[in-house]
């Protein structure tokens, strides 16, 4: 049972990482469904660890206030941690100020089935192959290589292949990267750790978006792979080959490259598929609400994260797009988001999630308000800006992809295809007017509950509220006010008891 | 060709009382642009011999190859008024004439196929005067009581043309006395209209023959005459007055030759006919069978034209038959000469018309200064300009506006404000100050840059388009004070939707930018996008569907493919019977529990809420009383009226009946929005509800204020409208056709046969007296429409033509609960083009103690 948690889990490995790092206090980040065998890798690892010198503290965490493919890396600092190991399905986002080791897991594939099943789609379509697979997968990738080739061979084709490369299984900080680059690297890890160390974080935010290499190839990296295509190139001249599950990484590889021919290999029943219908439902879903967005006046902003490197400033620039259309918005912590949650706030027409790229995805139709992502919410909020089909999921490509294009401003009424009609958008001027100054906000207070609103239900249910104060204007009921008018509060009187799922009397009641 | 130029064209448009804005109305196929035609040739800018086969207003293609008039075209015609007809006109004439004879007239010539009755809308919002056209055998149609009942809505004089009297000659070979009843019966069907839609501001608008106000006429051979065209020509010969000649041209006046004597009865004896037929319908007969039959035209024709003081040139004696008939008719009773004077006569120039018309036109005072300027038709008065509609130009993607000018003049280079239909009188929204690029006249086919346009006239400006959002108000740019005009109303609206896509995803730029142009082209067609992302077109039939989806692929997004989905047809949900019991359902943290039931609301109060005659917005005293006295509510119920729904307006009510529960009205606004957004996507298929009255009988909430916020509350209203759905026996509604069917007596069987097997069911079946046609009125359920019109024209070989206009929502009679009825499929069907789950069942929504 030991052994076989050492292997999976790999044990030595990640001590031999802590090791040479000299790490005194680490956090061990497990998914739920590993959790149980949280212990024994915490055990196991402790026992690794003292062989060698010993005096480091071991952590576990558990229940993520996000999402578990993420470093929780508030959850860590509770513990002062010098470094995260992450097991399980991760997402690769950056991390902004702890180091992170991730322990991918293995998941069993039938390497040959997967080859085969490789010719027959390089014999179908004369694109060339490229190789995507879920993380857990990456352990295989060098057998997958070899079984292949030599199954060309005996069947004497040559079809071209390529392999993407598992990213890294180590990630620094932006922060930390200048010492990073000192350290010598464990030579025991199978991945290619050297190459996250040395780029550092600019080019890491760059590197999907076209950047130039010198060897002019443009390098893609999505969901913690990475690969490089020669700039003459473009994806979809390739056929995408997916060894996976059919989970929110193929999800996102299917919205990014939806031009693309993609097949998926099933690693459990291996068997190919080739019907993502319902993955193309999502992407039209996620234009129609672009278009919703466009017509909402008041956004708020889901903070979704509180570690991916980057997520302030994406929220800085969503806020400013936003100001900058002559919307309103605010900014909203409360973890991971449900319909109960978003419905305290009515007054949101919209709201935009900042997350990580494999949860930033939420099927909205039990939410009172459609969720939607920081590339949606630029499309939507930058007029003269429409949909062209490419599809940006992960934020951090936002950043440098968005150069603040001046948009030509057109004078023309904006056509919302929410109402079938042309309607004005509110003037941006108008919002310009206000002075920046401490008294703003009371300013604004006071002129908006000034004016007298003839139809309060247009403002409530037709999305006609310009900021959460002219929504409470609306209200019918606006909360505790000083000047109470009503009678005299009545004198104390024994309330029920019980427990709010049945009170005492009621459950009497319903007995007779 | 063209003998009228521009500028005296343009001359003629200062003459104000000089000026005839008119439209040509009508049921479709009663041959309203080939009657226009025979004007036109009248002005010079189609040869008169080709009048009747040009169609000189149908501009665009499609509309050549159906025969049917689909887009209003405006044309200017200039019209040189007779010295001899003009001193007739003498005493009537108003104003400041003088003694120019010419008179300008600004037809628009609109279709008339219920799909395109937004364009009647448009045309008769900047015209003053409709020749309404009806065919003499069919009658007065469905279509003809809507335009006509439009035009008078508008305070538009009508004047009425009886037109294919050739098929009475030469197809139906009626006897004078049957063609006189069938004309009759005919006037007498289209003043009954008029009687009913009579607005008290136009004054009589009853058409009679001998008023001169009924013109009969056969704009396939280009002549029509009026009773006192043909009066003038006898009144010399019996040596009578000419008014009291056209008096016994009509009605019960009969005339002996053999005694020459007048009765106002038959006298019995055979040579005794009425009026009518011996002096008008007889000559024309002769006229015809000679020109048919006789071979000897030496004989016959020749000394009969010659009688009648009509010359044919040379080479037109050379013809025969039909040809013949035709040069003959037409040089004898040109339908230019006849129908241009009755227009002149009998329909009001914009100086007079604006004076009754702008009560109905301007928002503002009637006291202010742009008032008084429409009033008065003065050219130097502020500019108002109202916009109707917005014409492709060939330029791709461009629009000219077209619209009238009521006051003021508009030039080109003018500064112009623009007040579009969501402006609001001192506020900033939908309003642009911008500049007349260029305004220009139309004339037919042509396009034509004028300087400037006066008031009174039509007129199309360029460089507006960007601003002007299918309709819109012009005034000067510093007149900030005026009111825009009164938004045109549409008698119908979309019904019809289908789905467009791109066949290639990198069209979708274009294909948005078209659906946008395609909006902006026609009033009544709706762009929109489904919750699963697809773009949809709405319609108002099958037809219109189908004319713009042509303009998006080939006008709008030059000619890029595009895939065009099956026909969608929107439903709603409504309920049958009060809940069965109250239903509850609990907040996520079981602290707060709301208790509902629903009942249907009164088939007619939804219809009133439809039309806005209850509503949100009302008092609350005063929709009490309306709901106690007109609906049988009881007045406590009507006060505790939450609100209506969806988006706050709908046909659905909530209503709170909680007795002595604290805090209630601290979670009203939640408890609002969970039944706002419940109405709008109902339990059973997502579609919006109707006709549902939820009531709130009961609730628990927790005595913490933090506990019972909109987070907790909000949802489970939400869950508890959807359980009080489902308890109190939902159902789906699909919406049904008023479809108008007319058709010869034989096709009646294949009629009946076709509409049972598409669920439909006859209201009405007339037959028209003196005809072999059938009238059908028939309700018929949407969805089996959309067939309905090919198969039909196939199975009568093109004889029964339907019309069909939304009527009503009629539920669906089968339980959608109940697993493989015809209901549940109907909802699986939405779901899953929705890309929805399976239905909920009710314990989803319902929670127990």
């Amino acid at each position: 049972m030991e052994a076989d948690v050492g292997s999976r889990y790999e044990i030595p490995r990640t001590a031999e990482f802590l090791r040479a790092r000299a790490y005194t206090r680490v956090a061990l980040q497990f998914p739920d469904e590993m959790l149980k065998d949280a212990p024994a890798v915490a055990r196991a690892l402790r026992r690794e660890l003292s062989s060698g010198g010993g005096g480091v503290r071991v952590f576990v965490m558990a229940d993520t206030a996000y999402n578990s493919c993420c470093v929780d890396e508030v959850g860590a600092s509770h513990i002062d941690a010098q470094c995260v190991v992450h097991y399980g399905h991760a997402c690769m986002s950056p991390t902004s100020n702890l180091p992170a080791f991730f322990v991918l897991g293995k998941a069993p594939l039938d390497v040959h089935a997967c080859a085969s099943s490789m010719l027959e789609c390089s014999r179908k379509g004369n694109k060339r192959i490229l190789v995507l697979y879920g993380l857990e997968y990456a352990y295989a990738l060098d057998d997958l290589r070899r079984t292949f080739e030599e199954s060309c061979k005996s069947k004497s084709c040559n079809p071209e292949v390529q392999y993407a490369d598992v990213l890294c299984s180590v990630m620094s900080p932006s922060s930390s990267t200048a010492d990073e680059n000192d350290h010598p690297q464990s030579s025991g890890a199978s991945c290619h750790v050297d190459l996250s160390i040395k780029s550092d974080v600019p080019t890491y935010l760059n590197n999907r978006c076209s950047m130039e290499c010198p060897s002019s190839t443009h390098k893609y990296n999505l969901g913690g792979v990475t690969w490089n295509i020669s700039a003459e190139e473009k994806m979809e001249d390739y056929l995408i080959f997916w060894i996976g599950q059919d989970n929110s990484a193929f999800a996102n590889i299917v919205l990014t490259f939806n031009k693309c021919e993609i097949v998926r290999y099933d690693a459990i029943k291996s068997q190919l598929s080739t019907d993502f219908s319902h993955l193309m439902k999502v992407l039209r879903r996620r234009y129609y609400l672009v278009e919703k967005a466009k017509d909402a006046n008041i956004i708020g902003i889901l903070v979704g994260t509180l570690g991916v490197a980057g997520y302030l400033h994406v929220i800085e620039q969503l806020k400013e797009v936003i100001r900058a259309a002559g919307k309103k918005s605010y900014t909203l912590v409360m973890g991971r988001p449900n319909s109960a949650k978003l419905a305290n706030f009515p007054e949101c027409e919209v709201f935009v999630y900042v997350s990580c790229a494999q949860t930033a995805l939420l099927d909205s139709k039990d939410f009172l308000a459609p969720v939607i992502t920081p590339f949606e919410a630029v499309l939507a909020f930058s007029r003269g800006r429409e949909w062209t089909g490419e599809y940006l999921l992960d934020f951090k490509d936002l950043i440098t992809s968005e150069k603040q294009e001046v948009t030509v401003a057109t004078e023309e009424a904006r056509f919302s295809f929410i109402k079938g009609a042309y309607v004005e958008d509110n003037c941006t001027q108008e919002s310009m007017e206000q002075s920046e100054t401490s008294l703003t906000l009371a300013e604004v207070t006071e002129k908006a509950l000034s004016i007298q609103n003839q139809n309060n239900d247009a403002v409530l249910y037709r999305g006609r509220a310009m900021s959460s104060i002219d929504y409470l204007k609306a209200r019918s009921y606006r909360g505790l006010t000083g000047d109470y008018e009503g009678p005299a509060p009545d004198s104390i009187l024994v309330g029920r008891t019980g427990r709010a799922a049945g009170y005492n009397d009621e459950k009497t009641q319903s007995a007779q | 060709m063209v003998k009228v130029t521009v500028d005296e064209l343009r001359a003629s448009m200062d003459n104000k009382h000089n000026i005839r804005n008119m439209s040509v109305i009508a049921h479709v196929d009663h041959g309203k642009s080939t009657l226009t035609d025979s004007l036109v040739a009248a002005a010079g800018i189609i040869a008169q011999d080709a009048a009747g086969d040009v169609r000189m207003t149908d501009t665009r293609a499609d509309e050549a190859e159906r025969g049917i008039t689909i887009k209003s075209t405006g044309i200017s015609l200039r019209y040189e008024m007779p010295q001899e007809a003009l001193k007739r006109l003498g005493g009537e004439r108003r104003g400041g004439g003088g003694s120019s004879a010419s008179y300008l007239i600004n037809l628009v010539d609109s279709p008339g196929h219920v799909d395109f009755s937004s364009e009647v809308t448009a045309a008769l919002r900047i015209t003053d005067g409709a020749l309404v056209v009806v065919d003499c055998i069919e009658g007065v149609c469905v279509q003809t009581e809507t335009v006509l009942r439009q035009a008078l809505a508008e305070r538009i004089k009508p004047v009425l043309a009886v037109n294919k009297m050739d098929r009475c000659f030469l197809e139906l070979q009626q006897s004078g006395e049957e063609a006189y009843q069938a004309f009759r019966r005919v006037i007498e069907n289209a003043n009954v209209i008029a009687a009913t839609y009579e607005d008290g501001g136009l004054g009589d608008c009853q058409v009679s023959p001998e008023k001169g106000t009924v013109a009969f006429s056969a704009g396939l051979h280009g002549w029509a005459f009026t009773l006192p065209d043909f009066a003038r020509m006898y009144a010399a010969k019996f040596n009578v007055d000419e008014a009291r000649m056209t008096e016994r041209l009509w009605g019960e006046h009969f005339f002996d030759p053999a005694t020459r004597t007048w009765s106002t009865r038959p006298t019995g004896s055979p040579t005794c006919q009425r009026g009518f037929v011996q002096f008008c319908y007889q000559p024309i007969r002769q006229v015809i069978d000679a020109c048919m039959t006789s071979d000897d035209k030496e004989k016959k024709l020749w000394p009969m034209l010659a009688k009648l003081r009509v010359a044919l040139r040379a080479e037109d004696r050379e013809l025969s038959g039909k040809e013949l008939m035709k040069r003959v008719m037409q040089a004898w009773l040109p339908a230019s000469a006849a129908l241009l004077e009755m227009i002149v006569f009998h329909l009001p120039s914009p100086a007079e018309a604006q004076q009754y018309r702008v009560e109905t036109l301007y928002e503002g005072p009637l006291d202010d200064a742009y008032a008084t300027g429409i009033s008065n038709c003065d050219a130097e008065g502020p500019l108002m300009l109202y916009v109707s509609k917005m014409i492709p130009a060939s330029d791709k993607g461009r629009f000219y506006a077209f619209g009238r000018v009521f006051s003021g003049t508009v030039a080109t280079g003018t500064k112009v404000r623009i007040m579009g239909p969501n402006y609001v009188p001192g506020g900033k929204k939908d309003l642009y100050v911008k500049t007349v690029q260029r305004t220009v006249i139309w004339m037919g086919k042509r396009l034509e840059s004028v300087e400037n346009v006066p008031c009174g006239n039509t007129v199309a400006l360029v460089g507006l388009d960007r601003f002007i959002t299918k309709n819109a108000t012009l005034t000067n740019d510093k007149a900030v004070d005026a009111h825009p005009m009164k938004a045109m109303k549409f008698s119908v609206s979309p019904a019809v939707h289908k789905s467009v896509a791109c066949k290639n995803a990198a069209g979708l730029p274009k294909l948005v930018e078209g659906l946008k142009r395609l909006a902006k082209s026609d009033p009544l067609v709706t762009c929109t996008i489904t919750e699963t992302g697809e773009h949809v077109i709405a319609g108002v039939g099958e037809l219109h569907l189908e004319i713009c989806i042509k303009d998006l692929q080939q006008d709008f997004m030059s000619g890029t493919e595009i895939v065009v989905g099956p026909p969608i047809v929107a439903y709603r949900e409504t309920v049958l019977a009060r809940s069965c019991r109250t239903v509850m359902s609990k907040s996520p943290n079981k602290h707060n529990r709301l208790y509902m039931e629903a009942w249907p609301l009164e088939k007619e109060l939804a219809k009133a809420i439809d039309d806005e005659l209850v509503g949100s917005k009302d008092e609350v005293k005063v929709r009490a009383r309306v709901l106690s006295e007109e609906f049988g509510w009881d007045k406590d119920l009507a006060k505790k009226i939450w609100c209506f729904g969806p988006d706050a307006t709908g046909p659905n009510m909530f209503v709170d009946m909680c007795r002595g529960v604290q805090y209630v009205g601290e979670i009203r606004d939640s408890v609002v929005a969970g039944f706002q957004w419940a109405s709008k996507e109902g339990a059973l298929a997502e579609e919006s509800m109707r006709g549902v009255c939820f009531e709130l009988r009961d609730v628990v909430l927790h005595a913490d204020a933090i506990h019972r916020g909109g987070g907790q509350i909000i949802p489970t209203a939400r869950r508890a409208v959807y359980a009080a759905q489902l308890t109190a026996m939902p159902r789906l509604m699909e919406p049904v056709y008023l479809v108008d069917i007319q058709a010869p007596e034989r096709a009646t069987g294949s009629i009946y046969g076709l509409l049972s097997k598409k669920r439909g069911s006859v209201i009405e079946e007339r037959h028209r007296p003196g005809t072999p046609l059938v009238n059908f009125k028939a309700y018929l359920p949407v969805i089996e429409s959309l067939e309905f019109t090919e198969r039909l024209r196939a199975e009568t070989s093109g004889e029964a033509f339907p019309q069909c206009v939304f009527d009503h929502w009629e539920a669906v009679n089968s339980d959608p609960l109940e697993g493989g009825s015809t209901a549940a499929k109907l909802v699986g069907d939405i779901r899953r083009r929705k890309g929805l789950k399976d239905m909920m069942p009710l314990s989803e929504f319902e929670d127990r103690l």
